[in-house]
């Protein structure tokens, strides 16, 4: 009997210990294991954003959720005199936290109470959101046992609004919205990864428990061709005069005429990514990418430098240019009434008179004039590929144009370029005549320091190493001998320049009666070196390209400054203007 | 070969089971068991060179020294229970200096982590107020207000020959870059860092 008995039990405790040890044995370690360890996210860092001389633009950040267990602040309690004690305690708790953030200590109890009340068991809410190191150092110090911190990854913008608007922002989840932080968002953006480890009673991670189970992986840095010191003053100095001029919005391109570096674009208004919502949605993005317009007398140079480059010209040919032209289907003038102009193309350039570059393109057919300006990159988006970068338009039905846009299209009108393609005009220009690839990014630039996503190097030549320093020349007639030489001389300097008063559409078809004025240049002009580009629109207060003057002026003699240009230590040559 | 068949029968009580061949030359083409029988022979003729062959396997002493034996044996059980109970008391003993040891060090690293964590939040404030302080807006908007003017007309003097370039005129206050216009270029992080000449 005994014996049975035994083996009864016996019995038993093997099936059990079966159940146990072999049946059950893969969940109960699994809860185990949930006891014990604790999952991690470990946060990747996205890359940051510098200037090319090493400033940084944009910059990843922790910032703090400080979130709050509300059933441990103001659950339930076993008596009305506990809770009202918890209650108060809790109170005198938020008011320590709202003296640090700013908060109404009411709103913080508030939002405790009304967790509770919704669910009482409710272990969960936000405190305060994104609140920096200083903050959360503070807050952590008071050490109140319902409150509880969350990191998470943010972007801050060290300099503001400098580059603002080609750095781009980020939206509340670090999710790329604009700018570089958009286009280049492949190279910056970094992935989370997650470690899990065994933990004592206590929190203490217990020696070799770590698990890495992804590892993070930070991104990589973007490096810009902006100088970050350039690009403040001339979003300054930029600023200041469209102010004093009550233009609508301007820009200014510094580009490099040997590489087709951009050194400095600036937008006004300008962005402060810090405050997106400071500015209007149409001022974030960067005009001089986006917002192509009809760039009017600077377009001249590309006509006359195709014109010299096909053999059609010389600066000395000589032209008759009268106040109006009224051809079939055409009717154009020049800014102002003057009789008929015994003028050379130097000297068509020098006044900006529309109907002698009419007349002049014309040696020109269609055909040959759309190929230079396909060549020169129009019509295209630049190699940047800014988000939202326009590619321009050259005029319906190209090169079958009508009578009218014909003879517009030769000094700038019936077509539209953005900033950066005239600016790319110049830089070709000054360049004998090899247009260099427009680049704003260097690269993106690996934790290693290996660099990939260089720009292209390859320049073609648009037209010849002598058409360019010809056209050369005659713009250095214009900067010596144009209304504006006073304006925009800079003693040492030989520079080459165009100004460019652009009537604008209406946006019915129609011309507006207000004018995008500009000024594109050369310096120094016996071996170009950088090009300096404004336009201002519509500025009431000085309605034709005077109003670029000052800003072309003290750009581009900060320019010179900057980069240590030695003085010219030669004369502009003198071409004549009519005969 | 054959001295080692002769000493075999010998260290190997039970005889046959270790048997591979003939012993000492004896009927030669006997069976197993006659073997046997020829081995326990060689043993109780041979005494002496048994005991010096193989002192531990010795049927004859067993049986003859009973006493003896037991007083010999006693005490390496003592010693050699003291022995294991020591082993294993310094096992334990380390063992629970090594859990002291690495408990002690994972609170170390613990507190090295969240020293670590917290010295990295110090960079990250520092990093970015000296980021704040240093961007041009700031530094031009000190540098005017305390004095120092950028002159928007710039003279050069050429080293050859010692020519001015330029006309030489001094800048006025509020004629800089920011000037009586202010700063242009917003930015926020700087809401509320006062001036040096304003502190």
């Amino acid at each position: 009997m005994a014996m049975v008995l035994i083996a009864l039990f016996v019995g038993l405790f093997a099936v059990r210990l079966f159940d146990l040890q072999v049946v059950q044995a893969q969940t109960l370690n699994a809860a185990a294991e949930d006891n014990r360890s604790v999952p991690l996210k470990i946060l990747g860092m996205r890359g940051d954003i510098y200037d090319a001389t090493g400033v940084v633009l944009a910059h990843s950040v922790l910032r703090y959720d400080i979130t709050a267990s509300p059933k441990a602040a103001v659950g339930p309690s076993a008596t009305p005199e506990i809770a009202a004690a918890k209650l108060a305690e809790t109170r005198a708790d938020a008011t320590r936290i709202a003296a640090i953030t700013g908060q109404n200590p009411d709103d913080i109890v508030a939002a405790l109470t009304d967790a509770v009340a919704a669910d009482s068991a409710a272990d969960y809410a936000y405190v305060v959101k994104q609140v920096d190191v200083e903050t959360f150092e503070a807050i952590k110090a008071l050490d109140i046992p319902w409150v509880y911190y969350e990191a998470h990854p943010a972007r801050t913008y060290p300099d503001g609004a400098v580059a603002g608007n080609l750095v781009g922002y980020v939206g509340a989840a670090n999710e790329a919205q604009a700018g570089v932080e958009l286009s280049e968002d492949s190279c910056l953006a970094a992935s989370d990864g997650t470690e899990t480890y065994e933990r004592s009673e206590d929190g203490v991670r217990i020696p070799g428990s770590t698990v890495e189970t992804v590892a993070a992986v930070d991104g990589s840095d973007v490096v810009l061709t902006i100088d970050a010191d350039l690009q403040w003053f001339v979003q300054q100095t930029l600023a200041k005069y469209a102010q004093e001029y009550g233009a609508g919005w301007g820009t200014v391109v510094v580009q490099e005429v040997r590489t087709g570096k951009l050194l400095a674009v600036a937008d006004y208004p300008s962005v402060d990514p810090n405050n997106v919502d400071a500015t209007a949605a149409s001022d974030a993005g960067s005009r001089a990418f986006t917002a192509p317009f009809e760039p009017g007398s600077t377009f001249k140079t590309l006509t006359a430098a195709s014109l010299i480059d096909s053999g059609q010209a010389t600066p000395l040919s000589h032209v008759l240019a009268p106040y109006r032209i009224t051809d079939d289907g055409v009717d154009i003038n020049d800014s102002e009434s003057h009789g008929t102009w015994r003028l050379t193309l130097t000297g068509v350039l020098k006044e900006s008179s529309n109907t002698g570059m009419s007349r002049l393109g014309q040696l020109l057919s269609p055909q040959q004039r759309l190929d230079y300006m396909t060549a020169f990159h129009l019509g295209t988006t630049s190699e940047v590929g800014f988000p939202g970068e326009e590619p321009g338009y050259l005029g319906d039905n190209a090169p079958d144009w009508n009578a009218q846009t014909d003879y517009a299209t030769t000094f700038g009108q019936g077509l539209t370029t953005t900033a950066i393609q005239t600016a790319s005009i110049y830089q070709a220009i000054g360049n004998g005549g090899v247009r260099m690839p427009v680049s704003l990014v260097s690269g993106c630039r690996a934790a290693d320091g290996t660099i990939t996503d260089a720009p292209a190097t390859a320049g073609s030549q648009v037209v010849s190493p002598q058409a360019a320093r010809e056209t050369v020349d005659m713009l250095e007639n214009v900067a010596t001998k144009g209304w504006l030489a006073s304006r925009i001389a800079i003693p040492g300097y030989r520079i080459a320049t165009k100004t460019g008063t652009a009537q604008h559409s209406d946006g019915n078809g129609d011309y507006a009666d207000t004018f995008n004025v500009s000024l594109a240049g050369l310096a120094p002009a016996e071996d170009p070196q950088y090009v300096v580009s404004v336009s201002l629109g519509d500025p009431v207060r000085m309605n034709n390209s005077g109003a670029t003057a000052p800003i072309f002026r003290e750009v581009m003699a900060q320019v010179l400054k900057q980069f240590q240009v030695i003085p010219s230590g030669s004369s502009s040559p003198d071409i004549d203007t009519d005969w | 070969m054959s001295s080692s068949v002769a000493y075999s029968p010998v260290r190997r009580p039970l005889g046959a089971f270790g048997q591979t061949g003939p012993a000492l030359g004896a009927s030669a083409s006997g069976p197993a068991s006659a073997s046997a029988s020829v081995a326990s022979g060689v043993a109780v003729d041979l005494p002496g060179l048994d005991t010096l062959l193989d002192p531990f396997v010795q049927p004859i002493r067993r049986i003859s020294i009973v006493a003896a034996r037991a007083n010999r044996r006693a005490r390496p059980k003592v010693f050699y229970a003291a022995v294991i109970v020591a082993g294993l008391g310094v096992v334990m003993l380390s063992q629970l200096m090594m859990s002291i040891a690495l408990s002690d060090g994972a609170y170390t690293i613990n507190r090295l982590m969240s020293d670590q964590k917290s010295q990295a939040r110090s960079i990250q404030a520092l990093t970015e107020e000296l980021g704040t302080l240093s961007s041009p807006q700031n530094l031009a908007a000190n540098a005017e207000s305390l004095g120092m003017v950028q002159n928007t007309n710039p003279v050069w003097l050429r080293m050859s020959d010692g020519a001015v370039i330029g006309t030489p005129t001094a800048a006025a206050p509020g004629t800089g870059a920011i000037g009586a216009a202010g700063s242009q270029v917003p930015n926020e992080l700087l809401t509320g860092i006062p001036l040096v000449t304003g502190q």
